[in-house]
């Protein structure tokens, strides 16, 4: 199952679900990352963590850790 | 008719997403200055007044924390959802009004969407429409408020224009709710998803309708070729309207670069606190040399005596030892403003989070890190944007490691020790030294603390770090400058007074009660030397030396005596009385032939009671130095940990490490140096 933590730098991709185990979730989901949506990830500094999503016209710095439950 | 509106004056609170332009919109109804800041999260107490009634709306206006969403999960999140159902003191809000960055339209509308359904009143604020603009695109608000059935309206938050019609809005609000009954507000409970992702779809629907792009664009060819082909890409989602800031995107390939990102944040980190020397140095010298020219007049004006000596002594130097610093105060307010406006701060966020979550603490603690830099005040309330409580604990544990801008005055004062005049430029070095030092040392015990962090308090595992990137914006030079002014002002109030209180009492303890003591007279000594013998012994006879003789213990393993014990007991009034007093008690106590002996001089010639050995040595300065980075000195930010946590247990905890720490540390610096022979 790839995740948006899988993706590649300047990579794109359609949110496929939220995974709803996560503690982070619901917040993920209210911040706009909904099934359908397509997402970028724009920039990953060093340690590749957190990174930069490009989500509904604005970028979000996200963990890796809460990036694993965008299912892509 | 609700019944707060019968016999008190409306409420209407703002409330919005972080970084939508709340607290813009709050000044200009109110007339306040609070701070703006292109961080998401940079309001974190609510704060309430009058509309100003040249506005003629007679009613409360209300800024609160920025909400995602009726669901808080930080503290400042809930804070303001607290305030919006019902505030202790001012109740229910008559009219909420929702400011919404339409740059990011789809996001925002989530939570108007949220209070609609919660059936408050609500007037929607659409904000950064310059921002929506650069983008080629426009909104138009009929359509929206049909949709919505709510009234919206559309304000410039740098130019203000708009507020007019937003306040016309309002009153008309206001005469509704005397004719409507107030509908009772619903409780928002958590989504479910499949709620959650209804509401999103028809907000995508409702952006379709309601943006357009302006001719300005849609002339350009090429961008909608590209229109084109991505609306292919995208057939099965919502058509995606808006794309990311173009700029952000371009800087933040260098800014969030894999390797320079770490080296441009080092280098803006070490420049910010560098040049707090360097660029302060020449207008400290001119306040300096300001207040000797005042000394020297109270002298010739007054005469010798009584009076003029308390003046030229006490008050006049008292204040310009503290005025001197201001310089560099000011310097420190005017870069941290210049980097909140810019946007940079959420990406320093990001760049240390990954470090910081290995000693316990989040991405979200590096604004109230740095803040703390300034004071630990208003950073120990920043830290409410932190989710976890362990880290938003552990968080306020150490802030007040970071040097605040009262230590500043400290460390420049004992730094002038340690540097040959002639080489100012090693103090900025030196002090970018202390601050290394100091951040080292709070890093090493946040991660000790770290480890026994589920004693401090017991929290879940659930550590996230989620923020939004803002884009970049050019600093408003007058906004950063009007900030600097005001906490120019509240460092000089702050410390004016107790100031001259403590002058005034030190002045006493150190003259009093034997002033005109009675000295041997022989034809070989002159009157200067006279003079000389008859200072020193008002002094040795003076309530302040016998109190010093109780302190006098704990000072001498730091190599130090009671004058400094006595500026040191000053100090936790407020750090900076600590330049004051010590200018005080050395100027009365080491005053030579020459009476305007500027306080470093008095402090370089200072000897340990009547022995030859010097006082401020590199040794003890070190020391002195090393006690102020650990040492918590500050009743105010005891009380406000005590706030912020809701327990004595961890101010109580703070007090007593750190002072620990500092005089250990302390201890240890001065004897070390002088083992390697460095006196
Ligand atoms: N370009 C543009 N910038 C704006 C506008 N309104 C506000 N800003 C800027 O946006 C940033 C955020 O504004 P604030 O008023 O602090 O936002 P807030 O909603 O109070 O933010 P939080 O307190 O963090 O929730 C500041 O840098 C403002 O100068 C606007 O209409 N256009
Ligand atoms: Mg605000």
């Amino acid at each position: 199952m790839k995740t948006a933590s899988d993706l590649k730098i300047g990579e794109k991709a359609i949110i496929k679900d939220i995974d709803n185990s996560h503690f982070s979730s619901h917040r993920i989901l209210e911040i706009g990352f909904t099934p359908g949506q397509e997402i970028q990830l724009v920039s990953s500094p060093l340690f590749n963590d957190p990174i930069a999503l490009m989500i509904r016209g604005s970028i979000i710095a996200i963990r890796k850790s809460d990036a694993r439950c965008i299912i892509i | 008719m609700s019944s707060q509106t019968l016999n008190k004056i409306p409420l209407i609170s703002l409330v919005g997403p972080p970084n939508s332009g709340k607290t813009t919109l709050f000044n200009y109804l109110s007339g306040k200055k609070f701070k703006t800041v292109n961080y998401p999260g940079s309001t974190v107490e609510y704060s309430i007044s009058k509309i100003l009634s040249k506005h003629a709306v007679n009613a409360d206006i209300l800024d609160s924390p920025g909400i995602i969403s009726l669901i808080p999960s930080s503290p400042d999140e809930q804070l303001s959802v607290n305030t919006l159902y019902s505030h202790p003191k001012f109740g229910k809000p008559d009219i909420v009004a929702v400011t919404v960055d339409v740059s990011q339209l789809s996001r925002h509308l989530y939570l108007v969407k949220q209070l609609l359904e919660s059936n408050f009143k609500v007037v929607v604020v659409l904000t950064m429409t310059d921002v929506l603009y650069k983008k080629g695109f426009d909104i138009s608000e009929n359509k929206l408020s049909s949709i919505l059935n709510c009234k919206v309206v559309r304000v410039n938050g740098k130019t203000g224009k708009g507020i007019d019609s937003l306040l016309t809005v309002l009153k008309e609000s206001l005469n509704e709710i005397e004719k409507d009954s107030a509908a009772s507000l619903i409780k928002a409970d958590k989504h479910h998803k499949t709620k959650l992702l209804e509401s999103y779809s028809e907000i995508e629907k409702i952006e379709k309708e309601v943006l357009f792009e302006t001719d300005q664009k849609s002339t350009n060819g090429k961008i909608d070729i590209q229109k084109i082909n991505e609306s292919i890409v995208v057939l099965n989602s919502a058509p995606k309207f808006l794309k990311a800031d173009e700029t952000s995107l371009k800087i933040d390939k260098f800014i969030l670069h894999k390797f320079w990102g770490l080296i441009i944040f080092f280098l803006i980190m070490a420049l910010t606190f560098t040049s707090i020397f360097w660029l302060a140095a020449p207008l400290m010298d001119l306040v300096n040399d300001g207040f000797s020219f005042l000394s020297e007049n109270a002298f010739t004006l007054l005469g010798e005596g009584l009076i003029a000596d308390l003046i030229a002594n006490g008050l006049i130097s008292g204040l310009g030892s503290v005025l001197v610093f201001l310089p560099q105060i000011l310097i420190l307010f005017l870069i941290l403003g210049l980097l909140e406006d810019s946007g940079y701060l959420a990406r320093g966020a990001m760049l240390i989070d990954k470090p910081l979550s290995k000693i316990g603490l989040n991405g979200k603690s590096f604004v109230p890190l740095l803040s703390g830099f300034a004071c630990a005040i208003p950073a120990m309330m920043a830290t409410r944007t932190i989710t976890n409580k362990r880290e938003r604990f552990l968080t306020i544990f150490i802030i007040p490691l970071m040097s605040c801008s009262a230590r500043l005055p400290v460390y420049a004062l004992l730094i002038a020790f340690l540097i040959p005049q002639e080489t100012p430029w090693i103090g900025g070095l030196l002090l970018a030294a202390i601050y290394v030092f100091s951040i080292t040392s709070s890093i090493i015990i946040a991660a000790i603390v770290n480890k026994f962090s589920n004693r401090l308090v017991k929290e879940k595992d659930n550590t996230s770090f989620i923020l939004e990137l803002p884009a970049y914006r050019m600093p408003k030079p007058m906004r950063v400058i009007q900030e600097t002014i005001k906490n120019g002002k509240q460092y000089v109030v702050k410390a004016g007074p107790v100031i001259l209180f403590l002058s005034l009492l030190i002045w006493i303890l150190t003259t009093f009660p034997n002033y005109d003591p009675v000295v041997p007279v022989s034809p070989d000594v002159s009157p200067e030397q006279t003079e000389i013998l008859k200072s020193n012994e008002r002094m040795s006879t003076s309530y302040a030396a016998y109190l010093g003789k109780f302190i006098e213990p704990v000072m001498a393993p730091l190599g130090l005596d009671w004058r400094v014990g006595v500026s040191l007991i000053a100090t936790f009034a407020a750090r900076e009385v600590f330049v004051s007093s010590m200018a005080l008690i050395f100027k009365i106590t080491e005053e030579g032939d020459d009476m305007q002996n500027s306080i470093l001089n008095s402090m370089r010639e200072a000897k340990i009671g009547d022995s030859d050995q010097k006082l401020f040595t590199t040794a003890t300065t070190a020391g002195l130095i090393v006690f102020f980075v650990f040492a918590l000195q500050c009743l105010s930010t005891v009380a406000i940990a005590k706030k912020e946590t809701g327990s004595w247990r961890i101010p109580v905890l703070q007090v007593v490490v750190f002072t620990a720490l500092a005089y250990v540390f302390a201890f240890v610096t001065v004897n070390g140096l002088r083992a390697f022979g460095v006196n």
